[in-house]
């Protein structure tokens, strides 16, 4: 059977539109009638996608600044060319995200699920190649701090981009959480690659990958509780 | 929609007239009963009006409509599974039970095609070829890509094809995806 041919059974089996009870129409018009007022659109996506990647972006980088760039000091041009363009790439796709979760009927790049696997798999792919050192002393007392400072930049920078989209309606409010979660927790990475000069691969594949990670999860938690 | 945007109640009156018939149409393909089409719809209004300002001008208007249609199902179907799992089933009821009313001519045909379905491709195929969406305003709809969207159509016409007509060899698979 051809797919013509399922299309055809498939038009012949829903037949005419059904008709909705006309008093119910009467009702919705209603009601919407009582409280119709004129609406200020949402501002452009593109728009909304820049404002929420600076917040992201300055916030690491007021924050980086603020406890000192030792990170970027320590790091080849190569490095940081690397690690920051591929960081970058991420934001913006976060911060798509988010606005595409606020917007319904958006264009999806790509789902915050699968954002939050490709950024943890490239970054650590990125720090298995440009950094060595699979050392384990140390290793939890080292790697707390940055995860504590990560993650404490991922809360308010999560807020901030939440008012700057809070007119958008979530019509799946798990992966909006999931999407902010992300994007903030992209923000205390980038802060700790600005900050942290601990270079062992070991130490960033482990602790600074974390934080993108756990404010995703922690973004799902906070959405989940609100139900 | 821009009108609707800059409150005139005309425009609102003919979206909510043209528009209501498609949308009760995807609830009851989704296997929602009657009584509950019309709850849904009602409410799908509300949220639609709530949210009207998040509808950006010059985008497609059926894929903000139907993003916003599918949550408002989606939510229903969780409530009543919640509900399901607290409430303990009654031993005897103390009145019987009046049978739904009768549906339309066609609706019981497509539900039974779309029964053998599971529940995210029975949503694309309603959308594309019952709400005559295209790919691109389906993905937006469903929030995902338009490639996920072509595998989720031509895996349910390979389920519908076993059904309908047996292992006939597929000559094209255009149809599935257009």
């Amino acid at each position: 059977m051809k797919d013509e041919e399922i299309d055809d059974v498939l038009k012949r089996a829903a037949g005419p539109p059904p008709e909705v009870d006309t008093a119910l129409i009467q009702r919705i018009t209603g009601s919407i009638g009582a409280n119709l007022r004129p609406v200020r659109p949402l501002p452009p996506t593109w728009l909304l996608r820049m404002v929420v990647a600076i917040v992201c972006a300055g916030a690491a980088a007021i924050a980086g600044v603020a406890l000192g760039i030792q990170g970027l000091q320590k790091m080849h041009l190569a490095e940081a060319a690397t690690l920051f363009a591929a960081l970058a790439v991420f934001i913006w796709l976060a911060a798509e995200s988010c606005v595409s979760e606020m917007v319904p009927g958006s264009r999806h790049i790509m789902t915050p699920k699968r954002l939050m696997a490709a950024a943890c798999v490239a970054m650590i792919a990125i720090f298995a190649l440009l950094f060595r050192g699979y050392h384990v002393e140390q290793f939890v007392a080292q790697g707390l701090p940055c995860l504590r400072a990560g993650l404490a930049l991922a809360a308010p920078v999560a807020l901030a981009c939440w008012l700057v989209l809070r007119r958008g309606l979530a019509v799946d409010r798990s992966a909006a959480g999931l999407a902010f979660g992300i994007l903030a927790g992209l923000s205390g990475f980038a802060m700790l690659e600005l900050h942290c000069p601990n270079f062992e691969a070991a130490h960033v594949m482990v602790w600074h990958t974390a934080v993108p990670l756990l404010s995703g999860l922690a973004g799902l938690l906070v959405v989940w509780r609100r139900r | 929609m821009s009108r609707y945007q800059e409150g005139d109640p005309g425009a609102a009156c003919a979206l909510v007239t043209r528009l209501s018939p498609q949308l009760y149409r995807f609830f009851l393909s989704q296997f929602v009963s009657r009584a509950h089409a019309d709850d849904l719809l009602q409410e799908t209004w509300m949220r639609i009006h709530e949210a009207r300002h998040t509808y950006r001008p010059g985008e497609p208007v059926l894929p903000w409509f139907y993003a916003i249609a599918r949550h408002i199902r989606v939510d229903h179907y969780r409530k009543a599974q919640r509900r399901a799992t607290r409430e303990l089933p009654m031993e005897e009821s103390a009145e019987p039970v009046q049978p739904a009313a009768a549906d339309p001519p066609g609706h019981s045909d497509l539900e039974t095609l779309l029964a053998t379905l599971p529940e995210s491709q029975r949503e694309v195929v309603a959308l594309l070829k019952v709400s005559g969406m295209s790919l691109e305003e389906v993905a937006r709809a469903t929030s995902s890509s338009v490639g996920a969207v072509k595998q989720k159509a031509h895996r349910a016409y390979e389920k519908l094809r076993q059904l309908l007509g047996g292992a006939e060899a597929p000559a094209s698979r255009k149809g599935a995806a257009s």
